[in-house]
């Protein structure tokens, strides 16, 4: 840890007479507090001298007996020529020559030492500072022998998966679910109760699928009762056919939400609200997002929205930009999915207010965004069985607040609309028809794996952005309470 | 007569570590609510958007975001803060003082 030393207004005042010994008596009455038969005296004087209020934010003055609010102590600073204060509730030192809040080595001596022997677990005055552990604490780290100690190279979480026969659409989506932080977190977290058969529920057939990944072995695994299921339940992936791995990711999240609703809605009712869009299960809880669709009618100018709860955002790469060339990175592709499109002649629609058909533009928007965002490029043209190869390029980062809907009531903050990637996948092959697929995903912070059916194989973040995407994943960095 | 009031209520809210409890008690409410990480995403945006130049120390930055912090406090946490601070006053009005000082 580097060592900090104040300005020199500090210095020189900590050298000075006893005034180090009056900063930590201040700091042990009055910030810690738990000198008992002084506690009176903690209360009786904690207010300000020129307001009697109690805050915000008191003060002491470290140079003669004054305390004062965050106002009236700078008033003091300035009159009284005092240059030194302590804030009384986390214990920061005031230098009004700084004009500024100062860090001290001696100052943070001062304090941990007090923390530590407060009676009472103060958490307010521990939760700024890092541990710094002792010769003797790492000295028994050192003697536990049964640690986990993951670096880069540990591999728990990775596994390969076997190829049933065509079933790569099956394999990557799943390496991606299993890759999804939150849906990780979730599973190996929360304990699945159900009342159906074992192989009749996704729910636990994937809770099974995440204790297998991570129990720390290294074999390929086969997912025939994962396979079987989707055959039974989703009906149009059926056979030993190659299959588009976004309808079986589509699928997936549907049968993981009916499932989860129908087994558990007797323990639970409040669980069940699929039909507005606000189910409690955890896939709506991730991959629901919102979608705002704005229709202007060009004559009367009004506007009728609607909004529909969606799963993931599929973006056309044929459409031309405004610069009239084709989309070539994501955010094009955002920008044209957001942009307002006109719709006259044929397609023109009936206005409420107008009472006739107009000419209008419509424009679809974010409204909310899931927690985990996925964009599907659509690189088949599922009538002419053509795929679209053009290279689209995308971020490790992507900031969705461009393509949100705009609100009225602005909030106070603007919220974090920050995303990273965390896996991908991809498609080769020249047709829609025949081809394979591979996952990409994000095993530590910076390190990738490629996922090709059994094999794994570790790559750059380079090698992944330059792959030519198909389904990208996108989780939300900083999560928002509700 | 007011200072009075003010001693005895200071009084109450000492007892029994009163009003450290209730600090204590925001203070995790605020964080659990989320607030503390929206207050401090105002002011990395803050600090961001206006540079250095405008906001030089820590006491300018704690005037201009205040306004906007206090608006954000949820009410369930106002609610409960108060009902707490009503609770303190009123057992100890009915008690009187003969619970004490608990670790004198």
């Amino acid at each position: 840890m580097m060592p900090a030393s104040g300005c020199e207004h500090f210095h020189r005042f900590k050298t000075t007479g006893d005034n180090l010994d009056t900063l930590k008596w201040i700091y042990l009455v009055f910030v810690v507090g738990s000198v008992s038969h002084l506690r009176q005296m903690k209360f009786c004087n904690s207010f300000c001298h020129t307001c009697r209020n109690r805050g915000p934010h008191l003060h002491a003055c470290l140079e003669c007996v004054f305390f004062g609010c965050h106002r009236h102590i700078r008033d003091h600073n300035d009159d009284a020529g005092h240059s030194f204060s302590i804030e009384l509730y986390y214990g920061q030192v005031h230098c009004a020559s700084c004009g500024d809040y100062i860090y001290d080595t001696d100052l943070d001596d001062i304090a941990l030492k007090n923390r530590m022997q407060a009676k009472k677990f103060h958490k307010r005055l521990f939760e700024c500072i890092s541990w710094d552990p002792s010769e003797e604490e790492r000295q028994l780290l050192t003697n536990q022998t049964k640690k986990v100690c993951v670096t880069p190279e540990t591999t728990i979480g990775l596994r390969g998966l076997i190829n049933l026969g065509n079933t790569c659409f099956m394999n990557c989506v799943v390496q991606a679910i299993m890759h999804t932080p939150l849906l990780r977190d979730y599973f190996l977290t929360k304990h699945h109760y159900c009342k159906s058969a074992q192989m009749a529920c996704l729910v636990c057939q994937i809770s099974e699928l995440f204790q297998q990944f991570y129990n720390g072995e290294k074999t390929p695994l086969a997912l025939p009762d994962l396979l079987h299921l989707t055959w039974t339940q989703a009906t149009h992936l059926c056979g030993h056919k190659q299959h588009d791995a976004h309808e079986f990711f589509m699928a997936t999240l549907n049968l993981l939400h009916k499932h989860y609703s129908e087994n558990t809605q007797n323990q639970n009712k409040t669980v069940h609200h699929n039909n507005t869009g606000n189910c409690l299960c955890i896939i709506h809880q991730i991959f629901t997002g919102g979608l705002q669709s704005d229709v202007i009618c060009q004559s009367c100018n009004g506007i009728s929205s609607t909004t529909d709860p969606t799963w993931d955002f599929a973006l056309d790469l044929g459409s031309v930009t405004e610069g009239g060339r084709s989309p070539c990175s994501l955010l094009d592709c955002l920008e044209s999915f957001t942009k307002a499109e006109h719709l006259g002649g044929k397609e023109q629609i009936m206005c409420e207010i107008c009472g006739s058909k107009q000419d209008s533009t419509k424009q679809l928007t974010i409204k909310t965004l899931p927690v985990v965002v996925t964009f599907q490029l659509k690189r088949f043209n599922s009538s002419a069985g053509v795929k679209i190869s053009t290279a689209i390029s995308f971020p490790e980062m992507i900031d969705m607040t461009p393509f949100m809907s705009k609100r009225k009531d602005e909030l106070p903050v603007p919220s974090d609309n920050r995303y990273s990637l965390f896996a991908v996948i991809n498609h080769s092959g020249v047709s829609a028809i025949q081809g394979h697929y591979v996952a990409f995903v994000r095993h530590h912070y910076t390190y990738w794996y490629k996922c090709n059916d059994d094999i794994i194989t570790p790559v750059t973040l380079k090698d992944v952005l330059a792959s030519e995407g198909y389904i990208l994943f996108y989780h939300k960095q900083v999560l928002a309470y509700e | 007569m007011s200072q009075e009031y003010d001693s005895r209520v200071n009084m109450h809210l000492d007892i029994n570590n009163g009003l450290d409890r209730v600090i204590e008690l925001v203070h995790t409410r605020l964080v659990e609510s989320g607030w503390r990480d929206q207050v401090r995403l105002a002011c990395r945006q803050l600090l961001t958007e206006s540079g250095s130049s405008n906001i030089s120390s820590v006491d300018e930055l704690i005037s201009t975001v205040t306004p906007k912090a206090r608006s954000m406090v949820p009410d369930a946490v106002k609610r409960e803060l108060l009902h707490e601070i009503e609770m303190i006053l009123l057992n100890l009005e009915k008690a009187g003082y003969v619970k004490g000082f608990e670790d004198s």
